[in-house]
């Protein structure tokens, strides 16, 4: 019964398991306004963080320190250009990475509880679970890689080189002039 | 200095915008004598062509309008403001990114910059198949040459391949797979590596830079943030078009546009929901069917050297067999964005492994794959929610498996001592001989790869034939007088290469033959 549920769920979370540059699925027709003023959950922040922990640990890298770079406030930032509905199936798809070890049997405490090692593993076990676990593992790993890489140091200590122009003072060529009365 | 108003100061043409803040609360009730719904690669020209030879023209766009002075060459900020979707636009699995610009520009404010012209075989087939016999490639020599006249396409210039563009061409030298730099549409490139940010130096020549101030300059007027709706018929003819200009504060203001022609040129995505969404053009059946987005993969190469692929030209050097498309030709371009598209790109594993990834990734040679994908998707409205249906068809994912085969075996030989693929879990190839091992072992399947789509098109198909198609051989819809469509969604059939240069071209056809029979 549990698992008959779980796929059932699953399977209505077919539309929002992200796969974008971006990260986060939204797939509104224009004329659905987007989700301003959203803020994340205290739970939402904690799956995020824990997730994060343990999927870009930076300690004792040449990374910038993750800790130094607002990675949930940028997701929560992103969260508010989703349209409502968009935002409600990605909500559902973070409480079920958050409660899906418990739904499943395979352990008895929540991601946010598991030891780091056994989230490293979770994590592991759902990028090559069924579709649905491989949709949203991979949408948790780019909502955190896109709230770490948005910050510009943070690429910059990968030998990205971030913005150039204004600093190199590459002038604007500005429009381009008419072209010739040619006809094709 | 990045502010000054180089148009005005300089005598070049100037690109005059109404914003929606510009618009009065009552609205505005505009007479034309064409009005084009877009402003990206098929508005644009379209409206030039139309306006300079006397037309008045008014061109709505949805999207905002952002000068390039306000670009912050910052891929994330780029996404959430220049994209449709902020950057999010997927299909109806989720597993597929389909990128299309959402401004005054469109897609040609964000794209790479790369100029093909639709290859032979791909023109053959849309004569032999869909009766197109008028869109030979000798009859379209003249505007191919046209457009990349005007848009100054020159093939990339010895300074402008960077050193992961070297890298793929020698690589595929040393395999006989054709390679060469790519072309793209450029004036004086600053190697800024921001194509997909859009040019803040106006270097890219998209429509922002040139056939929009040009219609500006002929009296076309142009309003951002202005969404067409829907349309007044009467008979056979749109008679006017409705729309809603939104401003920041969120106000809606009405817009209406009389006008005699209605050219339909907002994207492979939007403009069969706008036909759907008024129930118009669709006696085939075909309206939103056919589309194909030539589905899109990374590979990277790590070396032992540092390459900083995302220095230089976003698209340097192009390999494969662009030619033979329909035989199963693939093309591979050189290129690599910023650290959000690096990772989103390639999964490079968890904990201390994908640290590792990431701390390597100036040590990658990168690249894209594209395919001549199949028509088997549909764009249709679901209430008020737009869903693109499309999913990997099982013959297009064994000519990805041989991109991939191909891309592996290049940086290989260009010397990589691992591949990365694409796939949502970490998977790498060691060395050359484990290439078919590990790319046969690959399974189509939803959500097994991260795929990028950044070429919609073919949701309505042209064709001679009107129970199979939804718009003429001469750009005109088959069920209406006066609606002509433009842009990138009359393809029958997939390019396999950018389709830009193919846009403007077909724009620029079309607006002769609107002309032609005015």
């Amino acid at each position: 019964m549990r698992t008959k549920l779980y796929r059932r769920t699953f399977h209505k979370l077919t539309l929002l398991t992200g796969a974008s540059v971006l990260v986060l699925p939204a797939c509104s027709d224009d004329a659905v306004t987007a989700s301003n003023g959203v803020t994340l959950t205290s739970d939402e922040r904690n799956l995020l963080e824990r997730f994060a922990e343990v999927f870009l640990p930076t300690d004792g890298t040449s990374l910038k320190p993750r800790s130094e770079v607002p990675v949930v406030d940028n997701i929560e930032h992103a969260f508010t250009l989703m349209d409502a509905p968009t935002l409600d199936q990605v909500r559902i798809g973070l409480k079920l990475f958050d409660y899906g070890s418990v739904l499943i049997g395979l352990h008895f405490a929540r991601f946010v509880n598991l030891s780091a090692e056994r989230r490293l593993a979770y994590i592991k076990r759902w990028e090559q679970g069924i579709e649905m676990q491989r949709g949203i593992s991979t949408l948790l790993k780019k909502l955190v890689c896109y709230g770490y890489w948005k910050d510009i140091e943070a690429g910059r200590a990968i030998g990205y080189q971030g913005p150039v122009s204004d600093a190199g003072g590459i002038a604007r060529l500005g429009n381009a002039p008419m072209p010739r009365a040619t006809n094709g | 200095m990045a502010n000054l108003p180089i148009a005005t100061t300089q005598g070049l043409p100037a690109l005059n915008v109404t914003t929606p803040e510009q618009i009065p609360e009552a609205g505005l009730d505009l007479e034309a004598d064409v009005v084009v719904i877009g402003s990206g690669a098929a508005g644009a020209v379209t409206a030039f062509e139309l306006a300079r030879s006397g037309a008045r023209v008014v061109v709505l766009e949805a999207g905002p309008h952002i000068p390039s002075s306000e670009f912050q060459e910052h891929t994330p900020t780029a996404f959430e403001t220049l994209y449709q979707d902020h950057g999010n636009q997927l299909n109806t699995t989720g597993d597929l990114a389909i990128l299309q610009g959402k401004c005054v520009g469109g897609s040609t404010v964000v794209n790479a910059a790369a100029c093909f012209r639709a290859p032979n075989q791909v023109l053959a087939h849309w004569a032999e198949v869909h009766g197109l016999e008028n869109l030979s490639a000798e009859a379209l020599g003249p505007y191919f040459e046209r457009v990349e006249r005007n848009l100054s396409v020159h093939q990339n210039e010895p300074h402008e391949v960077n050193y992961n563009g070297r890298l793929l061409i020698e690589g595929a030298k040393k395999l006989g797979i054709p390679a060469s730099p790519v072309s793209r549409n450029i004036r004086n490139c600053a190697l800024t590596g921001h194509c997909l940010a859009g040019c803040k130096t106006d270097r890219k020549q998209s429509m922002l830079v040139t056939y929009l101030p040009w219609a500006s300059e002929q009296g076309a007027t142009i309003l951002s943030g202005t969404r067409a709706e829907t349309f007044e018929v009467s008979g056979r003819r749109v008679t006017a078009v409705r729309a809603i200009a939104t401003d920041a504060a969120g106000t809606q203001k009405p817009v209406q546009v009389h006008a005699g022609l209605v050219v339909v040129a907002a994207g492979a995505v939007q403009t069969p929901l706008l036909f759907q969404r008024n129930k118009i053009g669709n006696s085939s059946g075909h309206v939103g069917l056919n589309f194909a987005c030539h589905p899109s993969l990374a590979v990277f190469g790590e070396h032992e050297n540092d390459i900083y692929a995302w220095v230089g030209a976003t698209l340097s050097a192009q390999a494969g067999d662009i030619e033979n498309p329909l035989r199963g030709g693939y093309l591979l371009e050189a290129g690599m964005v910023d650290p959000v598209s690096t990772s989103a790109g390639i999964d490079g594993g968890v904990g201390s492994d994908f640290v590792e990834f990431m701390e390597n990734s100036k040590k990658f040679q990168a690249a894209i794959t594209l395919i001549h994908d199949h028509n088997v998707g549909r764009v249709y409205l679901d209430g008020d929610r737009k869903r693109i249906e499309y999913d990997l068809d099982d013959r297009d994912f064994e000519s990805m498996r041989e991109a991939l085969r191909g891309t592996a075996r290049i940086y290989f030989a260009a010397g990589a001592r691992r591949v990365y693929l694409p796939t949502t879990r970490k998977t790498t190839i060691e060395s050359a001989d484990q290439i078919d091992s590990v790319v046969n072992s690959l399974q189509n399947g939803k959500h097994r790869y991260r795929i990028t789509s950044y070429h919609p098109q073919g949701t309505m198909r042209m064709g001679a034939d009107a129970t199979k198609s939804v718009v003429g051989p001469n750009g005109l819809c088959h069920d209406l007088d006066n609606v002509y469509v433009p842009d990138a969604s009359l393809f029958p059939s997939s390019l396999l290469v950018n389709p830009q240069i193919t846009v403007y071209t077909m724009a620029s056809y079309i607006s002769d033959q609107i002309l032609a029979r005015a």
